[in-house]
């Protein structure tokens, strides 16, 4: 039983890193496909209104550090974002219907939305009425390819407050 | 010092494994709690790896009840507790078979649920010595780790299971069993998740945790049984215990009995045996008889203990079956 087990796990290892290794599959990747589908594509982001994370001017483009950070990560990946503005429910909900890619607006990493959405690692941390708040995104559930993206790009930024 | 079980003492073999079974489970409690900080640490969000710490946490229950277990049974028997503390080891065996339970009944309804509900649980990256690595790399590793004791402990808990006829080592030598199957669960289960994979990790648990339920439940079935004073069985509930037929035909054999049955029932290590001997037609055994008949029992198997011979005019009609 044992030994039948670690013949088969290693089997699996030696398989998946093979196939990674002739560049057919990259881990992790999307079950859906989303980083694919963003790059020189569509980026939808989700956009609620928090100042100064995000500041909403009618008739333009959504502003402040968070739309910032999105529009230096869609250069990067040949993508144009579309913005949604929105409360942080509906927003996140539509993220859960696969209507979103992204929902931003000062969210910090205590948010209540972790079994809906997954959160992004800090990107800054700011001084909040409970001490120290660490600043994160909201990415759909499971697209994993898309999140360490994110995530990567995300940790070389330096984020000033 | 000789290791005693209430007021038998231990053979030679047996004590050594009774220290051996101690070490062990501290072994056991060290390796958990450096597992469960270890997975704590790269818990994320994977289903396979948060049922593996819940079930690192139950992991405790069984070494904590065999090493409370153990030191309440090493007590005498006194007014209070005519028979002895053994049954100690039967509460603990219930205690550990419980938490056997617990653990496949979580992964059944947390994997299942997981799957119904289609949830793809994100794993991102983390910062580690400066660079950035996907936490999936560090979940496998961490269950790697995790997996390998467990198969060590299990094996050697299963031999003293037997030795001495422990049911506490022997549902915790299942624990481990279950411990290390989840381990390699969620490692399959994290990798599947890398690969895309959104249900591979609920599934993997999903597969194991029938292997898991089914032990629980039948080490509680057993447990439950021993405390209500079923037949003593063998240390893996497989089968009756050997000795009654042993005792029943050495107390057949003594010159003066024509029919003798035994009831024995297990206390935990040990037995506690009455027997019933009906005479020859008109013959009446002596003291001596009835003194030898009980020493020569008590002399079979270290686990016999607190033996009563009863001379009677007719075997108890439930024995005769």
């Amino acid at each position: 039983m044992v030994a039948g087990w670690g013949r088969l796990v290693s089997a699996l290892i030696t398989a998946v890193l093979l196939l990674a290794g002739c560049g057919t599959v990259r881990i992790p990747a999307d079950p859906d496909g989303t980083l694919d589908r963003v790059r020189g594509g569509v980026l939808r982001v989700g956009v609620s209104p928090h100042e100064p994370w995000t500041t909403l001017t009618t008739g333009e483009e959504p502003g402040g550090i968070e739309p910032d950070l999105v529009r230096g990560w869609t250069a990067g990946l040949g993508a144009r974002a579309v913005w949604t503005v929105g409360g942080e429910q509906a927003l996140v909900q539509a993220m859960e219907r696969g209507e979103l890619d992204l929902v931003i607006g000062g969210i910090t990493a205590d948010t209540p939305w972790t079994d809906m959405a997954a959160i992004t690692q800090p990107f800054t941390t700011s001084q909040g009425p409970d001490g120290p708040q660490e600043h994160v995104m909201l990415a759909p559930m499971g697209e994993n390819a898309f999140l360490v993206e994110l995530e990567r790009y995300l940790l070389a930024q330096e984020v000033q407050v | 010092m000789t290791a005693r079980f209430g007021s038998t003492e231990l053979p030679e073999a047996q004590e050594r494994c009774l220290r051996r079974a101690v070490r062990l489970q501290w072994v056991s409690i060290l390796f958990l709690v450096s597992a469960t900080v270890l997975v704590y640490v790269v818990l994320g969000n994977s289903q396979a790896m948060k049922a593996a710490w819940i079930e690192d946490l139950l992991s405790f229950a069984p070494p904590l009840a065999f090493l409370i277990a153990v030191r309440v049974s090493k007590r005498l028997p006194s007014r209070r507790h005519p028979y002895g503390l053994h049954r100690s080891i039967g509460v603990a065996h219930l205690v550990a078979a419980v938490a056997l339970v617990a653990m496949g009944g979580y992964l059944v309804v947390d994997s299942g649920m997981k799957l119904l509900t289609a949830e793809h649980p994100p794993i991102g990256v983390v910062e580690l010595f400066g660079t950035t690595v996907w936490l999936g790399w560090l979940m496998i590793a961490a269950m790697a780790y995790t997996a390998v004791p467990p198969v060590i402990l299990g094996r050697l808990k299963m031999q003293l299971a037997d030795e001495l006829h422990d049911k506490v080592l022997y549902a915790d030598a299942k624990m481990n069993k279950a411990d290390w199957m989840t381990a390699v669960a969620a490692m399959v289960g994290v990798f599947g998740i890398g690969l895309g994979l959104w249900w591979a990790d609920a599934v993997a648990a999903l597969l194991i945790s029938g292997s898991i339920l089914h032990d629980g439940v039948r080490n509680v079935r057993g447990a439950v049984r021993g405390l209500m004073d079923a037949r003593a069985t063998t240390y893996d509930d497989a089968q009756p215990h050997p000795l009654t037929d042993r005792i029943d035909e050495l107390v057949a054999g003594l010159p003066w009995v024509g029919q003798a049955r035994s009831r024995v029932r297990d206390e935990g290590h040990v037995f506690h045996v009455e027997v019933f001997a009906v005479p020859h037609p008109g013959v009446s055994p002596t003291m001596d008889e009835l003194e030898q008949a009980r020493r020569a029992i008590d002399e079979l198997d270290w686990k016999l203990h607190d033996v009563v011979v009863v001379p009677v005019t007719r075997l108890p009609t439930e024995l005769l079956a």
